[in-house]
């Protein structure tokens, strides 16, 4: 099984001058296609107007013979243009490939320090907007400024030895078409983030009315919603078409400009052509290489916007890159052998000045069960999620076998102490691979009878059998196509099916009826020799069958005994049993028939 | 581990791979074009058919003019070097001008006309779909993932917009452009154009080839950014878990098969595109460097090459837009397909107004059960055969074990689902007869779990008022003494509200629902008092509260505290979806049944003083 965190692979380059340092072979090889086609261009123009002048002269065996070689070079021009595209584009989504996944790695590298400030929605905007960005940069923008240099010098080389006044009377609109493309551009990308705001407007008012629609519906709210939605798709209308008319008036604006050269080269070249200054291949050379200029010179226009776009997006990335992780490996090597002897030695922890958990200590005896009592906020799920460091635990508390798991590999701590917890959170995928999750391979048949083996000792099997395609059913996003007793039951399959030496299993059985929990409790009882496990619950009943029972009471250890030892005490665990005694009394007057009320939507 | 892998990745026929495949199966596409939905998107056109029609006369006059361009050119030239004369050349300077800017302009007003019309009609479209989802019925809703749901609102429709946005509608004009341009180069010199069009099947043969392998990148593109998306998205919001059970080497290389795969669909893509753009380049040269081979064979005038050459760039731009086209079309259509399969479900919510007028017998029931029984699946009854009556004024306390059927009550009333027998009636009318609007304005409701939704702390305890009344809000917050609490927090009752409330505590949500329904201002309140514990002082806060939300109306409430049930007048005990006993709290105590069961279990722990108040009395 997977035993290493992900900072074995080599890391690749998280910085722009990385990446592009990494890709300089690419764009090295883009840079002299990209010279020798403006150099074929060159060529082909030059030797155009030759062939023209010969062809008007009649020299049909010149002009055939200077055709022909057209044909060659245009035909080889076609390849090397192919190949400069491919080197260079190809270089930008290589550093997005691999820009993305160093992404994914440091994401995978950072703990919930990270994860409390950023939202998914702002982490994955950074990874498919932001990353966008800098492909652009990487690949068209760089691609674009080469070529621009090369396609001015190529055209230039072309015009002037044609004519040095026609050249700068042919010039004078492209510094109007730059400029205007570059307002254009800024205009562009403002206007397109403005209608992917307007979007996501609709998106939301979209999405809480469904989430909603109970509330909706309960207080006639139709109308209002309809409304509400009404404005946002009207703003996105308005976007929509405020985008159309600049993308309308781009193309038109540009074509002008473009066109006002041609006619300065049609009404000044025919004057000259006529006063026989310029011969008509000569003209016609010119023509073309001023018409291979339009474009560099209007890409020119972007690539402003391109790279300040470019550099802000990477800097939103570098957020990212640069964020240090809250929780890494320890020095020491990955025990060979691992006993599972788990203690606590005063562990206190802390949310900036909200004290949560305040010099807890017990031990986890390999072979024990032991039960952690407490109301909601006593500090109970906080306490489990630090035993595996899912959360930064301080130094010299916790201790797997002697060895503070601080200085532990994380990939040997979590290897030992598996944990799962109340919320489960299932994969968009099959059961059967939820619950294999642990398994590089999860559809192979020994994974799928393990897979089984564990359904059954969550005493999921036979509602799972129940499914419309049993376990290659889709739980749906977050595994909404169950119910909340069934996800518990999935998640705590797929924890049991880790094997880990240790379980933490924080109130896994909190939406499980009170006869399921205790089969779940004979099984855990049954794997006790292979496995340990810390069962933190609000329930009673499951933690009497444990061989301790700890009560924690706003993050101390108030009481500590055995079951039978606490009730005697007539203190905090008492009085929950007490409680809950009633509540299964409640339970078996509500009968088995409602209680399949579980899914039932209410 | 990095071996086994692939191999599990291609096995081609795992059932579980079928059943992903299945779930995913909504990323394919369609046919590239179907009349039956082109029918159905038109009535949506109709009202901006001026636009669609102004765009395509446009699109073939400017066709017409783009003809002229070249024309003129030649025209220009060769007059101006036969006739020597620079005016030749100032006057065909100055009309071909004329003729870019007359185009220019008519360019604008057609991308824009074809625009208006699309997005209009999309628009409409939109607030069609959004509208429908109003009108289902709440069943509807429990079945379907919302993310399903918002995307045929957006998504989807944005895919028939993107056929306007990108100009694919063009391609008619395009393809009476492309048969102008053939007949005027055959009519200014035959044997020129065929030597100019030899290279036409060479491009078309070369477009063909590339074309599908560019579509199927391109689609490949399409499906795994989603995918890619999907797989991230959902590592991020499960680190968690990934973190725990040391997958992220697994998960990692997982991501990397998609994302590689990404990488070469995308590297495929601009290898195609490459070709396509470079063939036409090279195919315009090619072109032009055989004319002026056959111009020495065959002479014709210097205008004639300049203006050839001009059709030629033109003839063979349109071709290589054609792939990327179809493929817009065919996503246009799935996308069609989808909003329309919505918008032909019929599982409609209880009707907006009925014929029935109903004439209300204003007794002094608010409203009462007649023999009900109500199931969600067939066969299994969540309320059987129950009846009961509420006098206007009356406070009812519902109690009974999870799953008795109580919440369902306030379901039934609302008519957010109709019951399977017996009859239900607000102000002696059947919920049937009533208006839906009309019916569901006589209650407020405060669900167990409040739904906030995105906006302010003003705009929801204002929820469905468009003009959201200050003082009264500030009223009905000082009413249950919570005014303070949501002043004290910045920005007061102007504080951002996020997606589903998740911002606020859940006191503090209970309390914005009193308000709400304080604001309201109904004449019955229903309320599922909340289990989840709160701090004591905002517990304290809702105790208060629920007693001045109740004064002077009628209430039906699911009780969870002994306060509560003691402040009703009387209480109904549901067992297993009956109506097992109903009376006062000291009657229902002396009778010894549930409810007396459940008081001394559950409701006795909870304030033993009171209970020993309520035994001295």
């Amino acid at each position: 099984m997977t035993s290493h965190a992900p900072t074995s692979p080599p890391r690749l380059p998280t910085t722009l001058l990385g990446q592009l340092r990494r890709q300089s072979p690419r764009f090295a090889v883009g840079l002299v296609l990209l010279a020798t086609y403006q150099y074929g261009q060159y060529w082909f123009d030059t030797n155009l107007s030759i062939a023209i002048d010969a062809a008007v002269a009649g020299k049909k065996e010149i002009a055939a013979h200077i055709g022909a070689l057209l044909i060659g070079v245009a035909l080889s021009t076609l390849i090397i243009r192919v190949l400069s595209r491919m080197a260079v584009f190809n270089a930008g989504r290589i550093a997005e490939y691999e820009l993305r996944k160093a992404l994914l790695d440091q994401l995978q590298r950072l703990g919930p320090a990270f994860y409390r400030k950023k939202s998914t929605g702002d982490i994955m905007s950074r990874a498919t907007n932001d990353l966008g960005q800098v492909r652009l940069l990487l690949g068209f923008g760089a691609l674009n400024s080469m070529n621009t240099v090369f396609a001015l010098a190529s055209a230039l080389a072309v015009t002037l030895r044609i004519s040095g006044r026609l050249t700068v009377a042919a010039l004078s609109t492209l510094p109007v078409l730059f400029v205007a493309m570059w307002g254009f551009s800024r205009a562009m990308f403002s206007r397109q983030r403005e209608n992917q705001d307007a979007i996501g407007q609709m998106s939301a008012a979209v999405q809480s009315s469904i989430s909603g629609v109970r509330v909706v519906r309960s207080f006639s709210l139709e109308e209002e919603e309809i409304r509400r939605f009404s404005i946002t798709n009207a703003d996105y209308l308005e976007k929509t078409l405020g985008l159309a008319r600049l993308r309308g008036l781009m193309f038109p604006v540009m074509q002008a400009i473009t066109a006002v050269g041609a006619i300065i080269v049609l009404w000044y070249g025919g004057r000259l052509m006529l006063g026989d200054e310029l011969t008509p291949g000569n003209f016609m050379a010119f023509f073309r290489a001023l018409s291979r200029l339009t474009w560099p010179l209007i890409s020119l226009g972007f690539l402003t916007s391109i790279v300040q776009r470019g550099r802000a997006a990477f800097s939103r990335l570098e957020e990212v890159f640069d964020a240090e992780p809250d929780i890494v490996d320890g020095p020491l090597p990955a025990p060979l052998r691992v006993a599972g002897h788990l203690e606590v030695r005063g562990l206190s922890f802390s949310y900036g000045d909200h004290r949560i958990l305040d010099g807890v200590s017990f031990d986890v005896a390999p072979g024990k069960l032991v039960a952690i009592v407490g109301r909601t906020g006593s500090g109970k799920s906080t306490l489990a999620a630090l035993l595996p460091r899912l959360q930064p635990t301080p130094r010299g508390t916790v201790f797997l076998d002697g060895v503070d798991v601080c200085d532990l590999p994380l990939s040997a701590v979590r290897g030992s102490i598996g944990y799962a917890q109340q919320s489960a959170f299932l994969f968009s995928t099959t059961v059967g691979r939820n619950i294999g999750y642990c398994f590089d391979d999860p559809d192979g048949t020994v994974a799928m009878d393990s897979v089984r083996g564990a359904a059954k000792d969550a005493q999921i099997a036979e509602e799972i059998d129940l499914l419309p395609d049993g376990f290659d059913t889709i739980v749906g996003e977050r595994g909404v196509q169950l119910s909340g007793g069934q996800k518990q039951r999935v998640a705590l399959a797929r924890a049991f099916l880790a094997s880990r030496r240790v379980l933490v299993l924080d109130d896994p059985l909190s939406a499980v009826d009170s006869r399921t929990e205790r089969a779940i409790i004979d099984v855990i009882e049954a794997r006790r020799e292979r496995q340990s496990v810390l069962l933190v619950t609000h329930r009673v009943a499951a933690a009497a069958r444990c061989d301790e029972v700890l009560v924690l009471d706003a993050g101390r250890i108030v009481e500590r005994g055995t079951h039978e030892e606490l009730i005697g005490r007539r203190g905090l665990y008492a009085a929950f049993a007490e409680e809950q005694r009633v509540e299964s009394e409640l339970e078996a007057l509500s009968g088995p028939a409602t209680f399949a009320g579980e899914a039932v939507p209410a | 581990m990095t071996q086994k892998a692939p191999v599990a990745q291609k096995k081609p026929g795992t059932r579980a791979e079928a059943a992903l495949r299945a779930f995913h199966e909504e990323s394919a596409f369609g046919k590239a074009y179907d009349t039956r939905l082109a029918r159905r998107l038109w009535p949506y056109m109709r009202p901006y058919q001026f636009w669609l029609w102004l765009s395509i006369v446009l699109g073939l006059v400017m066709a017409g003019m783009g003809l002229l361009r070249p024309y003129l050119m030649r025209i220009t030239i060769d007059q101006g070097a036969s006739a020597k004369d620079p005016k030749v050349l100032f006057w065909g300077g100055l009309s071909f001008a004329a003729v870019v800017l007359v185009e220019q302009v008519l360019n604008f007003v057609q991308v824009y006309a074809v625009q208006i019309s699309g997005a209009r009609a999309l628009a409409d479209l939109r607030r069609d779909a959004f509208g429908h989802l109003q009108s289902l019925r709440l069943g509807f809703f429990d079945k379907q993932p919302v993310g399903r749901l918002v995307t045929r609102v957006t998504n989807d429709i944005d895919a028939i917009l993107e056929l306007f946005a990108s100009g694919a509608l063009n391609a008619v004009v395009d393809l009476v452009k492309l048969v102008g341009i053939v007949i005027v180069m055959v009519g200014l010199d035959w044997r020129l154009s065929l030597v100019g069009f030899a290279a036409a099947p060479v491009v078309a043969l070369l477009v063909q080839l590339v074309r599908r392998k560019s579509r199927d990148a391109f689609r490949a593109i399409r499906a795994k950014t989603a995918e890619m998306n999907a797989n991230m998205n959902e590592q991020v919001s499960g680190m968690a878990v990934v973190q725990a059970f040391c997958r992220e080497e697994r998960a990692a290389h997982e991501f990397d098969v998609i994302n590689s795969a990404y990488r070469d669909a995308n590297i495929a893509s601009i290898k195609y595109e490459a070709v396509q753009d470079a063939a036409i380049e090279m195919v315009t040269s090619v072109c032009l460097a055989s004319i002026i081979v056959a111009l020495g064979y065959h002479p014709v005038s210097f205008g004639t090459v300049v203006a050839f050459n001009a059709y030629l760039l033109m003839f063979f731009e349109p071709i290589s837009a054609l792939a990327q086209r179809y493929t817009l079309l065919q996503s246009a259509m799935a996308g069609a397909e989808r909003v329309f399969g919505l918008l032909d479900l019929e599982e409609f919510d209880a009707p907006k107004s009925t014929d029935a007028a109903s004439a209300v017998p204003a007794g002094e029931a608010a409203f009462s059960f007649d023999h009900v029984t109500f199931e969600y699946k067939p066969g299994v009854p969540v309320l059987e055969d129950v009846t009961f009556r509420v006098k206007k004024g009356e406070k009812i306390a519902v109690v009974g074990p999870t799953g008795a059927g109580k919440t369902t009550l306030a379901s039934v009333l609302l008519r957010l689902y109709d019951v399977s027998s017996g009859v239900v009636r607000v102000d002696g009318a059947d919920v049937r007869s009533l208006d839906r609007t009309e019916l569901r304005s006589r209650f407020a409701v405060v669900p167990q779990d409040v739904f906030l939704f995105p906006g302010t702390v003003l705009s929801n305890v204002a929820v469905g008022d468009p003009t959201p009344d200050r003082a009264r809000v500030e009223q009905a917050l000082r009413r249950i003494d919570a005014l303070d609490l949501f002043q004290r927090r910045p920005g007061g009752l102007d504080a951002r509200v996020d997606e589903r409330g998740e911002n606020f505590s859940a006191g503090e949500r209970q309390l914005i629902a009193f308000a709400r329904a304080l604001y309201r201002d109904a004449p019955i309140i229903m309320l599922d008092e909340a289990t989840a514990s709160v701090d004591s002082d905002t517990e304290a806060r809702v105790q208060r509260a629920l007693d001045e939300l109740m004064k002077g109306r009628t209430a039906l409430i699911i009780a969870h505290r002994l306060s509560t049930v003691r402040a009703a007048d009387r209480i109904l005990g549901f067992q297993r979806g009956r109506l097992v006993e109903e009376g006062t709290h000291s009657e229902l105590l002396r009778k010894g049944g549930l409810y007396a069961k459940l008081h001394r279990l559950h409701f006795a722990r909870q304030d033993e003083a009171a209970l020993e108040r309520a035994s001295a009395e």
